[in-house]
């Protein structure tokens, strides 16, 4: 039983509460962030071996294989998809490309016949411009991932640099799902509805019945008692009334 | 991604995904195909399938080898999606073309009104701008980004089987717009229609986000079943 508060109870708690689950959020995301970061560097070393404007996209693939390999058999959380995305005109042979494994069976990312995604410019999408622009990892999303997985997702990416040029990012797709059946249980454990929001106040997850995963909570129709910043991530810990 | 198609003998089915992809312009004229090895395992069927599907490609002119260094298999010079979307015109009808239009705009439409319920204000402020910077004057890139924008759309639903769906059918009907893209006219008409699409959903406005899509996808249905008619007449 807490003893000594002198705070008006249900404010503290609310607060003691958003700081617990932005700790159970930071915990979760760590497990990612730092592995990813560091195959970033591993990928910026491989790609600094091969003087400036060689490098092939069958080359690349080679190259990243076992780093997308790697970042998939993490140790004790589900990845869904991992690998290296380019940045214009990296290549010699392609002005873009995705060198990148998903699904259970590992299968390579190779572009297919019924659908528009040969052409898509990522240049524009969160998970490459943010990085791309801050030289920060950044984890975007919840997103319908149309290029990657064709799920809803999280994608972390990290800025891979060769000599202080950007020539890509190193990414990890996480499932939507997966985040919401990692999280919800210790944010249940808090013992008040709690939303995690991103930065453009979209729900990732939420144990509030209220909100569901990817509703916008826009800020005129919600009173926050409590709100805390996730260490490293751009997601925010909410309690509503 | 490709779906496994799996079992051998199915060399087929290998040559029409491979010859949508070319004919659809999402492989163009000199690409590198994927290696054999990549599409046998990406699609699930052997080498073996893949090389008679290659075959076929080759004699129908849209693929060509090379041996070597640089060797691989290329999409054929000659490959021009324009010709393919007029055989794909004069192959179907004018009702397989309405039924096709019907469907895209149940689902398209369903996809926005969603995304006027679900974006976030931020995410269709950079759509527009990059709607308002594309070169009306210039067919070539038009397609594609105006496919990719009608797909990062109803991906703002947050709904990935309604996304899914809309990816197959874009892919149906997009090489066939090609036939309209050509005039300046309609480029400049499909882009204003749009940009009253993207208003509605920046503004929450369901109903008039729907409404907005419904008119685009009649335009554009009428408009094919108007070069339709004028093919018969030659």
């Amino acid at each position: 039983m807490a003893t000594g508060l002198t705070t008006a109870p249900s404010a503290a708690t609310a607060t003691d509460i958003t700081q617990r689950a932005a700790d159970a959020v930071a915990l979760y995301f760590a497990a990612h962030l730092p592995r990813l970061e560091r195959h970033a560097a591993d990928m910026a070393r491989a790609i600094g071996a091969h003087a400036p404007g060689t490098l092939t996209a069958s080359r690349i693939d080679d190259l990243i294989e076992p780093h997308a390999h790697g970042i998939l058999d993490h140790p004790h959380e589900p990845v869904y998809g991992a690998g290296f995305i380019a940045a214009m005109d990296l290549l010699a042979d392609a002005p873009s490309h995705l060198a990148w494994w998903q699904g259970n069976d590992r299968r390579k990312l190779v572009f297919p016949a019924q659908s528009v995604k040969q052409a898509i410019d990522y240049r524009e999408l969160e998970w490459f411009r943010v990085p791309s622009t801050t030289g920060a990892a950044h984890v975007a999303g919840p997103y319908v991932d149309y290029l990657c997985s064709d799920e809803y997702t999280m994608t972390a990416a990290a800025p891979v640099v060769v000599d202080g040029t950007f020539v890509g990012v190193a990414g990890l797709d996480v499932l939507v799902d997966t985040v919401e059946r990692r999280l919800t249980p210790s944010l249940r454990a808090l013992g008040r509805p709690i939303l995690l929001v991103n930065g453009v106040g979209r729900v990732l997850v939420s144990t509030d019945p209220r909100f569901a995963s990817g509703d916008v909570v826009r800020s005129g129709r919600l009173e926050v008692v409590a709100r805390q910043r996730c260490a490293a991530v751009d997601l925010d810990v909410v309690v509503a009334a | 991604m490709f779906t496994p198609i799996g079992d051998a003998g199915r060399a087929e089915l290998v040559e029409k995904r491979l010859t949508d992809a070319i004919t659809g312009g999402h492989l163009r004229a000199g690409d590198r195909l994927p290696s054999e090895a990549d599409l046998a395992r990406t699609m699930g069927v052997s080498p073996v399938t893949v090389r008679e599907a290659l075959l076929g490609l080759r004699s129908r002119g849209l693929v060509v080898t090379r041996r070597g260094r640089h060797g691989g298999s290329f999409v054929s010079d000659t490959a021009d999606p324009l010709v393919f979307a007029r055989d794909a015109l004069r192959a179907s009808s004018r009702l397989a073309l309405r039924d096709l239009g019907a469907h895209y705009g149940a689902l398209t439409m369903a996809g926005v009104r969603l995304a006027a319920r679900r974006a976030a204000p931020p995410e269709l402020v950079a759509m527009r701008a990059r709607l308002a910077r594309l070169d009306t004057d210039d067919p070539g890139p038009w397609r594609q980004s105006m496919d990719d924008l009608q797909l990062e759309l109803v991906a703002l639903s947050q709904s990935a089987r309604i996304t899914r769906d809309q990816m197959r059918l874009q892919a149906e009907l997009s090489p066939l717009l090609r036939l309209i893209d050509v005039d300046p006219v309609q480029r400049g008409r499909q882009r204003a229609l749009f940009e009253r699409v993207l208003e509605a959903v920046e503004a929450g406005d369901e109903p008039a986000a729907s409404e907005a899509t419904e008119r685009m996808v009649d335009e554009t249905i009428h408009a094919l079943d108007a070069l339709h008619m004028a093919q018969d007449e030659i």
